[in-house]
């Protein structure tokens, strides 16, 4: 089958996806079971989704903040950086 | 161009400058380290949270199950806050004189070694009352959550001893010290967490 066939196939098969007569979710156990048990799954799912963007972002905050007080000479804290 | 083709001596030829790294690579690999481990710490206590609002009839603990004391290890929680400040303060001792800072290093060293005592005391009588690893889902994510943290912690204290021991000797630096004491403050700021989670 060459690349272009499967490529059409591949794309015939996703926009067939809306006429199955079940809509496809993509975390099963977030749509079933008692109420407790969906939020619990809803609040880890956003904890574990925003924790690592969080510290990605505070990282780069507090990095930022050292290059600055670095390049304003204001850094006594690592003279002897170096040996770490 | 070659470099036989620069017109001057290589000794005078202009040297690169070297910058001062913003952050000591101790504390960069620290800091990449508690990311990794804030990350278990985590998905440990989204799994409990979610196995707790799966349990039976919304009771947690289930029945039948020992109560975790709480009164006893607010005061062990306590007593590991207080050591994380105390350390702060040795950092700042440190900064002024190296030498001042050996009595609240030390004293921080000996609060968290209290922590993990008393921790130990508290899953001795845990055991006692019929709470294993193999009890209950409640039994084994206490034991899990716990003694991962424990493990740290003793890890953690490790570290402080060896900084404590260097600093006796006026060998350690304030870089080595910063990334010993990111890793307790980790140790120290994910406790509350994990107490409200797990013990209340």
């Amino acid at each position: 089958m060459s690349a272009f066939r499967l490529l059409a196939v591949v794309i015939v098969a996703i926009a067939a996806l809306p006429a199955t007569p079940d809509v496809a979710h993509a975390c099963a156990m977030c749509f079933s079971g008692p109420e407790e048990s969906r939020k619990a799954f809803f609040v880890t799912a956003a904890f574990l989704t925003l924790l690592p963007l969080g510290m990605v972002a505070g990282a780069t905050a507090w990095l930022r903040g050292k290059a600055r007080e670095a390049e304003a000479g204001e850094d006594p804290d690592h003279a002897d950086s170096a040996a770490g | 161009m070659s470099a036989n083709s620069i017109p001057f001596p290589v000794e005078h030829r202009p040297q690169p400058v070297r910058r001062k790294p913003i952050v000591s690579n101790g504390v960069l690999g620290m800091v990449v380290f508690i990311f990794t481990e804030v990350m278990f710490f985590a998905g440990l206590i989204s799994a409990h949270t979610i196995v707790r609002a799966q349990s039976a009839g919304g009771m947690w603990p289930p029945y039948g199950q020992p109560r975790l004391p709480v009164e006893e290890t607010a005061i062990n929680t306590a007593a590991l806050l207080v050591s994380g400040i105390v350390l702060f303060l040795s950092w700042l001792a440190f900064r002024r004189d190296p030498s001042s800072a050996r009595i609240p290093l030390l004293l921080s060293i000996v609060l968290g070694a209290f922590f993990v005592y008393a921790q130990g005391l508290e899953w001795v009588a845990l055991l006692r009352e019929g709470l294993t690893l193999q009890s209950s889902s409640y039994g084994g994510f206490f034991y899990l959550i716990v003694g991962t943290h424990a493990l740290h912690a003793v890890g953690a204290l490790l570290a402080l001893g060896w900084a404590w021991h260097r600093l006796t000797q006026g060998r350690l630096t304030s870089s080595q010290l910063a990334t010993v004491a990111a890793f307790w403050y980790f140790v120290v700021l994910v406790w509350p967490v994990l107490y409200v989670q797990v013990y209340l």
